[in-house]
């Protein structure tokens, strides 16, 4: 009798999973067709034929492989896997069109959970057990602050998005990324140009908010604007206070700007519209992870120049150039790990690797750690297509080699650009100094 | 010190934060009192649904069958986690339980990762016809969602105090979350009874869920642990008293709330819940009412 009610009870849990399966099945599906959407900006792709990844259209290189290594934060909330995948879409790409000289490019990607130790480890494992020749794609929280020294050791050129102070400060980390630091600068600055009595600055609370606050107190100083600096603890569950906080702080005349991940900026937005505050303000502001459709999606028609995001990147959905059709026609054909599909994240893979790729052809004889490195080292003034001047790598003490960026507002549910390509602002002592070290100040 | 001005409109949406933790809190009180488990999965559970629904709506689903769909996920996986997990289980320490509870939280947490990634920085979120009427108070505007939220969180409590104490199916619940093998023993379908609070329990965490998802987040991590935080209100009520938790969600969101203009104190005002609840733990353990378990209650 028992067993017949367990045996009943089972049979009952397995119909319930099924039942929850095939809901959790349409809801993927949904999601994935939320992708796909995403993925038919890819429609002008076909106007560029990805053979153009290669010297040799169609021809699958047979060579020795060239390995290469990436390390990016993959947790629960923090992914930046979408970075090191385009990339590896990109040398997949060259792979079947080619290679480098025939070579193809073995791209060796490993992700960390923020544990230095972890950090620390796959690092030695990429050099030590995989024998990579480059480290291009790097994205993590911590692990320009962990392994810098590590790979300054070993004369490796780092080509990465830079989150952590040190992906910026440090001889052997160029980003193609501008950072929380310098992207908050830029906000600040197009809020600044717009003549706002007072900025409310807030940010997540996070190791490095001192360091990232710098740029924006130094900003609003020189422009004689008072600064009100404000974090909050992540996730946020009380946005509505936030919101009325920020408001109030900011004034009528004054400006918000955020520097959080979409996911948390969106409820700060929305909290601030559902209170009816969006326009107790002169505008708000954020920092480049607000670039994404999906945010302005989210965010609907009231915020149409009324928010201001810093765009570290060229904006894809309104650049028509062969460069912005390869990564797009990438993108369709080989980026189908790459979850975001177009966006931010993806054109860093994409300017990463491209760069890479440009290092490479550039190396005569052996792809060692030597040559491939001073090869990287040597990049300079390299179109990506991707950023609004040529990116540099070179012998500095330290890298912003993107200091020059847009700024979009959401119209339609899509992020349009408000402001051309303008440089950030030397009143930041660390660009200024990186402007002198480079030869452009 | 600000204002009265200026605390005004912190004392609006310290209600409606008030009204978020009593949603969830009151969930968690219910199901314990029903079968003794504090359900940590309550938050995770509602995600869920709410992520499906939000999926379903993109998917071109009419509104209503979405927000359905979301409630009967989240009452079909707590009531799966009940029938499967709740028996082998029904002898064991309270913190086992809850322990167990967890495990589901996190499988639930890691499969939202996995299937609504915000890689690349996607972003999502629930919008309900009723955030576009509303009325103002002060220089506020207050929706019709934060109404029904608040209104949810009084109608939960009202009706399942009232199902609790005067149905044969309540009464049942509560002597089986007491005692179950008694109750077994004085004929009462134990495995229906348990089945029919776990139910009860996944479709309000499914409108939770759902409510939360506006009015909050339509966020994994936000939604999951949001249960943290109002847990400190079940502890202020000991677990019991369901109108206790939401009044004491109340005093934390209006405290909290009303702590975010004042400067010096303001960075520190998410510790709210759960100083409040040291505090009640410390006052109840001086007068000796708090117990380790239901039985020496």
């Amino acid at each position: 009798m028992r067993m017949r009610q367990n045996a009943r009870g089972a049979r009952a849990a397995a119909a319930l999973v099924a039942v929850i399966g095939t809901l959790i099945a349409a809801g993927c599906g949904s999601n994935g067709s939320s992708g796909t959407t995403s993925a038919g900006g890819t429609s002008n792709a076909g106007t560029v034929s990805t053979s153009q990844c290669g010297t040799k259209p169609g021809v699958k290189a047979t060579g020795t492989p060239i390995p290469l290594g990436g390390i990016v934060t993959n947790q629960p909330g923090t992914s930046f896997t979408d970075i090191a995948n385009m990339a590896n879409a990109y040398f997949t790409c060259v792979n079947n069109n080619g290679g480098i000289n025939g070579h193809p490019i073995k791209y060796y990607i490993q992700t960390e959970q923020t544990n230095p130790a972890q950090v620390a480890a796959v690092a030695k494992q990429l050099v030590q057990t995989d024998h990579v020749v480059g480290i291009v794609g790097n994205t993590s929280i911590i692990e320009c602050s962990v392994n810098h020294s590590y790979w300054e050791k070993l004369g490796f050129f780092v080509v990465d998005s830079g989150i952590a102070p040190e992906c910026y400060s440090t001889p052997n980390s160029a980003a193609v990324n501008m950072g929380p630091r310098y992207s908050s600068d830029g906000a600040v600055q197009y809020a600044l140009s717009q003549h706002v009595s007072k900025i409310v600055f807030d940010q997540s609370n996070v190791p490095g908010t001192g360091y990232i606050a710098a740029g924006p107190a130094a900003l609003a100083a020189a422009a004689h604007v008072p600064i009100v600096q404000l974090t909050e603890n992540v996730p946020i569950s009380d946005a509505n206070s936030v919101a009325i906080k920020e408001v109030n702080d900011a004034g009528p005349n004054g400006a918000v700007i955020l520097n959080f991940t979409p996911p948390e900026a969106l409820v700060i937005l929305q909290a601030a519209q559902k209170l009816g505050l969006e326009d107790n303000v002169k505008l708000w502001g954020c920092s480049t992870p607000c670039n994404t459709d999906f945010l302005a999606k989210a965010l609907g028609p009231k915020w149409n120049n009324k928010l201001f995001v810093n765009a570290e990147l060229t904006p894809p959905d309104s650049t028509n150039t062969p460069a912005m059709r390869l990564y797009k026609a990438i993108l369709a054909k080989y980026g189908k790990a790459v979850s975001g599909g177009i966006g931010s994240f993806s054109q860093m893979g994409f300017a990463e690797a491209e760069i890479m790729v440009h290092a490479l052809r550039s190396v005569k004889g052996a792809y060692t750690v030597a040559s491939v490195n001073a090869a990287l080292k040597a990049v300079s003034n390299f179109d990506t297509g991707m950023l609004c001047e040529g990116w540099t790598y070179g012998g500095f003490p330290m890298h912003i080699p993107n200091n020059v960026d847009y700024t979009v507002t959401p119209k339609d549910g899509k992020m349009v650009v408000a402001k051309g390509c303008t440089p950030v602002s030397s009143v930041d002592p660390q660009i200024a100094a990186y402007r002198k070290a480079a030869g452009t100040g | 010190m600000p204002s009265w001005q200026e605390f005004e409109p912190f004392i609006v949406s310290g209600l409606a934060l008030g009204g978020v933790y009593a949603l969830s809190g009151v969930g968690t009180v219910v199901l314990y009192q029903a079968t003794g488990v504090v359900y940590l999965a309550f938050g995770a559970v509602g995600a869920l649904g709410a992520l499906i629904a939000w999926s379903l709506t993109n998917a071109g689903a009419p509104d209503w069958l979405a927000w359905l769909v979301c409630v009967l996920v989240s009452g079909a996986v707590t009531l799966a986690y009940g029938m499967v997990f709740g028996p082998p289980l029904a002898r064991r320490d309270p913190l086992v339980k809850a322990v167990a509870t967890l495990g589901l939280t996190l499988v639930l947490f890691g499969l939202m990762d996995l299937l609504w990634t915000t890689n690349g920085g996607q972003s999502r979120a629930i919008t309900l016809p009723t955030d576009n009427g509303g009325f103002t108070i002060g220089q506020l505007q207050v929706t019709w969602t934060q109404v029904i939220g608040l209104g949810a969180g009084i109608a939960i409590v009202v009706v399942t105090t009232v199902f609790l104490r005067y149905t044969k199916l309540g009464t049942a619940m509560r002597a089986m979350a007491n005692d179950r093998e008694i109750t077994a023993t004085l004929g009462v379908p134990v495995r229906r009874v348990e089945a029919a609070a776990w139910l009860g329990c996944g479709v309000i965490a499914g409108v939770a869920g759902l409510l939360l998802a506006n009015l909050v987040a339509l966020d994994a991590t936000t939604l999951t642990f949001l249960v943290i935080s109002s847990l400190a209100a079940a502890l202020i009520a000991r677990l019991r008293s369901i109108v206790g938790t939401f009044l004491a969600a109340m005093a934390i969101g209006l405290i909290h709330d009303l702590l975010t203009p004042i400067q010096s104190l303001s960075s520190y005002r998410d510790m709210t819940p759960f100083v409040l609840a040291a505090v009640a733990l410390l006052v109840f353990s001086r007068h000796r009412v708090i117990s380790l378990s239901r039985e020496e209650a």
